[in-house]
């Protein structure tokens, strides 16, 4: 149980600066408070996290997060290629390149490369 | 047996040859099989449109006014006259709202609409992907607009959070391809290699699409049959089809004869614009129905099978979906399923078309819809007749542009099927009141016959029209008289 973990944080888990949109606060390894860091990726929540985790306080907080993502994300929000909810980000990229609109080349790259998620930021969330 | 072309009457030893026309359908946009629904909104669609509307009335800009800067909604700056180019939504007091249905007891029966939403306090709304932008001052009249339009605008922020519009630009009609005068048999040669005009080889070499040059080839328009209402006569439907396949014609006398069934073999196309059948109402309640109601059910769209293949033993006909027809609600609908019509399916001449319609006859391009697009604006703008309002959407360039926001819609993610890329020679619409119809100019040279049919159950009237002319006239199959 989350409860029991260990006391102290520090050695569990690596602080990792958050960049880009999420503005997520970890709490500070140094305090001997039972507490988790909450991570603004997972909005909070340790749903995702398996028990075997948690237990050992080794929260996957990163949530699949990285500078990938962060580009894909970019793309998301970019008005220019019209509205990004209810339609997968290739699909998105793709009828961009038919308008005309020259999106990068590079989130397509990532796309078809298949490591990255293939949903908008909000998929699931709104 | 004959593909599509002739059909021999015996009359005193004169075979009459029912005249051909090359088909092409160009409905391949109006259709949806190919399409996945992710659990995308209206915003994609209406993002397309934007998208596609905006492009072209930039390019129109450098010719209306190019000394004067664009800017998106959010760059507006007060009191300097520029540019916008957005979506217009049109806020109406006394349109229907789905929450208004919630606030109020839940009743089984409808409330009571009023048949035109228009009040004096509409105002208009512009929308881009920035920002939206209250319209003021007074040439637009919010009357003549309804939601779903793409215009320019040119005014300047007045700086009391309203846009004032001094000018407004649309997109206008549409370029046309012109009517080639003199057939290059090549074109047809292609376009008779094309799978939906399977010439037979012999015939080919023969085929002239003009024959003698400006002979009178007749398209015939009927709708609103509603086979299996209370108000469809029999008798009526039977004299059309009676006409059509050259059935009718007085024996007496000999000029007689060939005069009516040379008419009639001058017809080459038949098009149905919906709402051919009425299912009876009341069974469709919900209720597990016995083996009688079934077979009530399907009694008029049997009896309208039994019609139309009479028809098509003769000349093609191409059947819309309407409003009341057994298939799907949302724009465009798709085609009357085959299976409905056993008896007509069998032939080649039978096509089921989608709603709306487009297809080419020779190369004079046709397109319509059994109504529903027209009367939407009806419900959400003012104008003197239903053909002013066909004309509105030739010059908005878009079919529909009450969808999908009070008008049903698939949400199209990359794409709006409506949008006008070409302007039709003939531009139909079914299910009216009365027949009207005008020859509508455009500053280019375009030249379009906009028709609009009448209920047939109601008024026993049919379309005509001449291809070679586009010239346009009702024939009335009225069986009552002095009323």
């Amino acid at each position: 149980m989350a409860s029991t973990a260990s006391r102290d944080m520090k050695g569990f888990y690596r602080q990792k600066k958050s960049g880009g949109i999420t503005k997520g606060k970890t709490s500070k390894a140094s305090t001997s408070k039972k507490q988790q860091s909450k991570s603004a990726t997972t909005l909070g929540s340790d749903v995702a996290q398996t028990p075997a985790l948690i237990s050992h306080g080794a929260l996957d907080i990163n949530d699949g997060y990285d500078e990938n993502e962060s580009v894909l994300r970019q793309f998301d929000m970019n008005m220019a290629y019209g509205p990004c909810l209810g339609i997968d980000r290739l699909a998105r990229w793709e009828r961009a390149q038919k308008l005309g609109l020259n999106p990068p080349k590079e989130v397509e790259t990532l796309l078809r490369e298949g490591k990255v998620g293939a949903q908008c930021l909000w998929d699931g969330r709104v | 047996f004959p593909a599509m072309g002739a059909m021999e009457i015996e009359a005193d030893n004169t075979h009459l040859q029912r005249k051909h026309s090359l088909y092409r359908s160009l409905d391949e946009k109006f259709e949806i099989q190919k399409e996945t629904y992710r659990g995308q909104q209206y915003s994609q669609i209406y993002f397309a449109r934007l998208h596609h509307m905006r492009t072209l009335l930039y390019s129109l800009l450098p010719n209306w006014k190019p000394h004067l800067p664009v800017c998106t909604v959010l760059g507006l700056e007060e009191g300097k006259e520029c540019i916008i180019v957005g979506t217009l939504y049109k806020h109406m007091k006394l349109k229907p709202t789905i929450l208004d249905e919630y606030s109020k007891e839940r009743s089984v029966v409808p409330l009571v609409k009023p048949h035109n939403f228009i009040h004096p306090d509409d105002h208009l709304v512009l929308e881009d992907e920035s920002g939206r932008v209250k319209l003021g001052g007074t040439v637009l009249l919010p009357s003549k607009y309804v939601t779903g339009i793409v215009v320019a605008l040119h005014g300047k922020d007045s700086g009391a959070g309203d846009f004032f519009v001094q000018d407004v630009l649309e997109a206008g009609l549409p370029p046309q391809i012109e009517q080639a005068l003199k057939s290059s048999s090549i074109a047809y040669l292609l376009l008779g290699l094309g799978v939906n005009n399977p010439l037979p080889q012999n015939r080919m070499n023969f085929y002239h699409p003009y024959g003698i040059f400006g002979e009178d080839k007749y398209v015939v328009f009927v709708s609103g049959i509603r086979v299996g209402s209370n108000m469809s006569n029999p008798l009526q439907f039977q004299l059309l089809v009676d006409h059509i396949t050259g059935h009718l014609g007085d024996v007496k006398v000999k000029l007689h004869i060939e005069q009516e069934q040379s008419i009639a073999a001058q017809i080459v196309h038949v098009v149905i614009a919906g709402n051919s059948v009425e299912i009876p109402n009341g069974l469709l309640n919900g209720q597990n129905l016995g083996s009688k109601e079934q077979s009530m059910l399907s009694e008029p769209i049997k009896e309208l099978d039994i019609l139309l293949t009479q028809i098509v033993a003769g000349v093609s006909v191409d059947i819309m979906p309407g409003p009341d027809d057994p298939a799907n609600f949302s724009l465009p609908q798709q085609a009357l399923n085959r299976c409905l019509f056993p008896g007509s399916s069998v032939y080649n001449t039978f096509r089921s078309c989608t709603n709306p319609h487009s297809f080419g006859l020779d190369d004079i391009r046709f397109l319509g819809t059994s109504g529903q697009n027209i009367d939407d604006l009806e419900k959400y703008s003012e104008a003197t007749d239903k053909l002013e309002f066909m004309e509105r959407t030739l010059r908005w360039r878009h079919l529909a542009p009450t969808a999908p926001n009070t008008l049903g819609c698939y949400p199209f993610s990359d794409r709006d099927p409506f949008l006008l890329e070409e302007c039709p020679h003939v531009y139909f619409i079914g299910n009216q009141n009365k027949y009207e119809t005008c020859l509508l100019t455009g500053t280019e040279g375009q030249s379009v016959r906009l028709i609009s049919i009448p209920k047939f159950c109601e008024t026993g009237v049919v379309v005509v029209l001449n291809m070679r002319n586009l010239e346009c006239h009702a024939l009335s199959f009225g069986t009552q008289f002095g009323t």
